[in-house]
């Protein structure tokens, strides 16, 4: 496993937003849109994770 | 050669069983409840699953997942099922599978590892796995969403005001577990508050370079590590240790403000790195643990049955039935995963056969996290057990009184006992932090010091009641987040701005009100003298497995309009075993004739002092109040929970169908 690998792993099992897998996901389905900076991505990533429903347990 | 196999692990598991049922020394070592539970979740999962996955769901990977549907990149994205499972497992294990058993050891280690390993195999597990296929084929939807859809809009208004009920209740209890553990505690006070600017200097950290979440979240462990061995300088300086020793009172405003602040503060400033520190640690934690258990085998001294199982007990009132299945909700049945199930996780399966380990698989992880939480509470002393959590009421203010009181018991408890052990943890008392979080901490300084060093008791118990003080904190947070957007729901029915997320007024005032209502049970429970745990956990116990029972609604109705009528038993079984346990659970609540059990009966005792001039009027008065509140309270979730059975019986009944002929019997078996 790379340290690339390992490192997108620990992301999506702790919830953190994972950039790099979200630009390859816009290059390969959606190659018209505009892709929005780090920043912007993280920032609508956590709102939705957020300020939905709940997400975890007691 | 797999029939062999698995005949030898239901050997084994068998022999686990036989062995905690029959063995009658003095201590029986915590491998065999180790070999029961596990060997029971292998069995369970090989063919119960299997069953459930093949014949009721009908699990089929030609079915394309909505993460392959709807993919985004961002919260529908198809995951390998073994990080999904970590994801799933990590969103679904809280403080309730390690708080719950460690209260029910109050009749024994047998009845709570029982329902425990039975209850997450024939229901926990189950809802968990219906729910989570049911919104996996809705593209994603949640219980309420659900619920609306497939029974009425009366129900999923229903099922959310339950959700909100709940919620409140929730908080109230574990900011009350929280505040036992850390009152007249510096060095707790100390780890914990530092926890908060770790969190602010991460959120800052990883806003301005939003790519180094991970290197933001190992810094901050780190430094909650050194925060840990830290409090122990501030315990004993003579400046410090005064400003962090706070009382229960005072604690609980804190908290409070905390709640609030942090409820209205963005997200990416305090929530969010604190959900990624609380998740580094909890997972860590629970590894940490199993391999300290498997390591060091302790051995058990709370007997398999305690005299308590007829309900006279100091911990909390109430018989085994149904009250054991009451206080353990989460590790055997928890309606909370229900709204999990149904939330990110659905959103992220790569194929469907993936949701039998995750939906099923990590329910069952969960339910040995409640096994290795019964572990560390037997391995105490019986005596140190009751008079960690029994009320200081009963137990007298001093380890003098404390050690009659547990002879009382029939235990023994060397008066100097207690002292000696609160000192090798670095605390001045251990009395009567009745709440789960302190006496699994000291299990787990017994276990982690014994297999990891002995000479650091007192860290290793910091770093246990750091660690679920942490996530709890964080889910004051994140829940008050959720029961403010709710409420924000409900409220802009009557005025449309107050439903507006982002109008900050209406955030505020929703933030403020979802506090103050979960602030007032938890002050209620701080001051209550029998220590509040008494009478909330129940509660919470009640609401969680009510919610449990609106989900198996919820899954029944899936599976009969799905054409699996004649499976409905899989989830049917379950649901009555709640009705049956939660209804009589709150109605011996609130009628029992028992004032330490029954909240009507303890008004009227209340009053009747108040009469006499031994309560003074106006405590008297607000003693009386909450009582009737709870009672209500209690009522209020028996009625929604039966309405909402009642509403899906009926749709049960006009889509009930008989199927077309029945596959053969012999591919059950395959």
């Amino acid at each position: 496993m790379t340290v690339a690998r390992l490192v997108a792993v620990i992301k999506r099992i702790c919830g953190m937003p994972d950039y790099a897998a979200y630009v390859a996901h816009l290059a390969a389905e959606h190659p018209e849109r505009t892709v929005p900076t780090e920043r912007e991505f993280t920032a609508a990533y956590q709102k939705s994770r957020y300020e939905g429903g709940a997400n975890r347990c007691c | 050669m797999t029939a062999l196999l698995w005949t030898l692990i239901g050997g084994l598991g068998a022999a686990g069983w036989a062995m905690l049922a029959w063995h009658r020394g003095e201590t029986v070592s915590a491998a065999w409840l180790v070999v029961a539970a596990v060997g029971s979740y292998l069995i369970a999962y090989r063919f119960y699953s299997r069953f459930l996955a093949h014949r009721v769901v009908g699990l089929d990977d030609t079915r394309t997942t909505p993460a392959h549907r709807l993919s985004n990149g961002r919260d529908f994205v198809p995951t390998s099922r073994w990080v999904l499972f970590g994801h799933h497992f990590a969103a679904i294990a809280g403080a309730g599978p390690l708080v719950g058993p460690v209260l029910a050891a109050q009749f024994g280690y047998l009845p709570g590892t029982i329902w425990v390993v039975v209850g997450v195999i024939l229901g926990g597990a189950v809802q968990d796995f219906v729910i989570l296929t049911g919104s996996m084929r809705r593209d994603g939807k949640s219980l309420g969403q659900m619920a609306r859809d497939e029974i009425g809009p009366t129900t999923g208004v229903l099922a959310m005001v339950a959700i909100l009920a709940i919620m409140v209740i929730l908080l109230a209890v574990l900011t009350l577990i929280v505040v036992k553990a850390l009152t007249d505690s510096p060095w707790g006070v100390f780890t914990i508050a530092c926890t908060i600017p770790i969190a602010l200097g991460m959120g800052l950290w990883m806003r301005w370079r939003p790519g180094q979440t991970l290197q933001a979240t190992a810094v901050g462990v780190v430094l909650l590590l050194v925060a840990v061995v830290a409090g122990r300088w501030v315990s004993e300086s003579a400046t410090l240790a005064p400003v962090f020793t706070l009382s229960a009172v005072t604690l609980s405003w804190w908290l409070m403000g905390y709640g609030f602040l942090a409820s209205v503060t963005p997200v990416w400033l305090l929530l969010c790195p604190r959900d990624y520190l609380s998740t580094f640690v909890k997972v860590g934690t629970i590894f940490t643990l199993a391999i300290g258990i498997l390591v060091t085998m302790p051995a058990m001294h709370l007997p398999a049955f305690t005299r308590f199982v007829d309900g006279t007990g100091p911990v909390f009132a109430g018989a085994l039935f149904p009250f054991c299945f009451i206080t353990i909700a989460c590790g055997a049945i928890s309606g909370f995963h229900a709204l999990v199930a149904s939330g990110t996780t659905p959103k992220m399966l790569d194929r469907e056969s993936d949701a039998r380990i995750i939906g099923y698989g990590a329910m069952l992880m969960e339910s040995f996290v409640a096994i290795m939480a019964i572990c560390a509470a037997s391995i105490l002393d019986p005596g140190v057990y009751f008079a960690m959590n029994a009320p200081l009421a009963l137990l007298g203010g001093s380890a003098a009184t404390a050690a009659h009181a547990v002879q009382q018991w029939g235990f023994t408890l060397a008066p100097g006992q207690m002292d000696a052990l609160a000192r090798s943890v670095g605390e001045t008392t251990l009395l009567a932090r009745t709440g789960g979080a302190p006496t699994l901490a000291v299990g787990m300084a017994q276990i982690l010091g014994g297999a990891f060093g002995r000479a650091g008791t007192a860290i290793w118990y910091h770093f246990a009641i750091m660690f679920e003080a942490l996530f709890i904190l964080t889910t004051i947070d994140a829940g008050t987040r959720v029961g403010r957007f709710m409420f924000q729901e409900l409220a802009g029915h009557l005025w449309k701005p107050l439903g507006r997320t982002s109008w900050y007024p209406a955030m505020v005032l929703g933030s403020a009100a979802i506090v103050a209502a979960w602030g007032w049970f938890l002050i209620e429970g701080v001051t209550d003298p029998l220590g509040g745990i008494n009478s909330l956990w129940p509660m919470f116990g009640i609401s969680n497995q009510l919610l449990a029972a609106v989900a198996l609604s919820v899954g029944t109705t899936l599976i009969i309009a799905n054409g699996k009528a004649r499976y409905a038993w899989t989830t049917l079984l379950p649901l009555a075993w709640l009705l049956l346990i939660c209804s009589s659970a709150s109605w011996q609540k609130i009628f029992s004739q028992d004032p330490h059990l029954g909240f009507l009966s303890h008004a009227a005792q209340t009053t009747a002092a108040v009469t006499a001039g031994t309560i003074a009027a106006a405590r008297g008065s607000r003693l009386v109040f909450n009582d009737h509140l709870n009672a209500v309270l209690c009522g209020l979730f028996l009625v929604i929970t039966w309405a909402v059975v009642l509403a899906s019986a009926k749709v049960w009944l006009q889509r009930w169908r008989p199927d077309p002929a029945p596959d053969s019997a012999a591919a059950l078996a395959a």
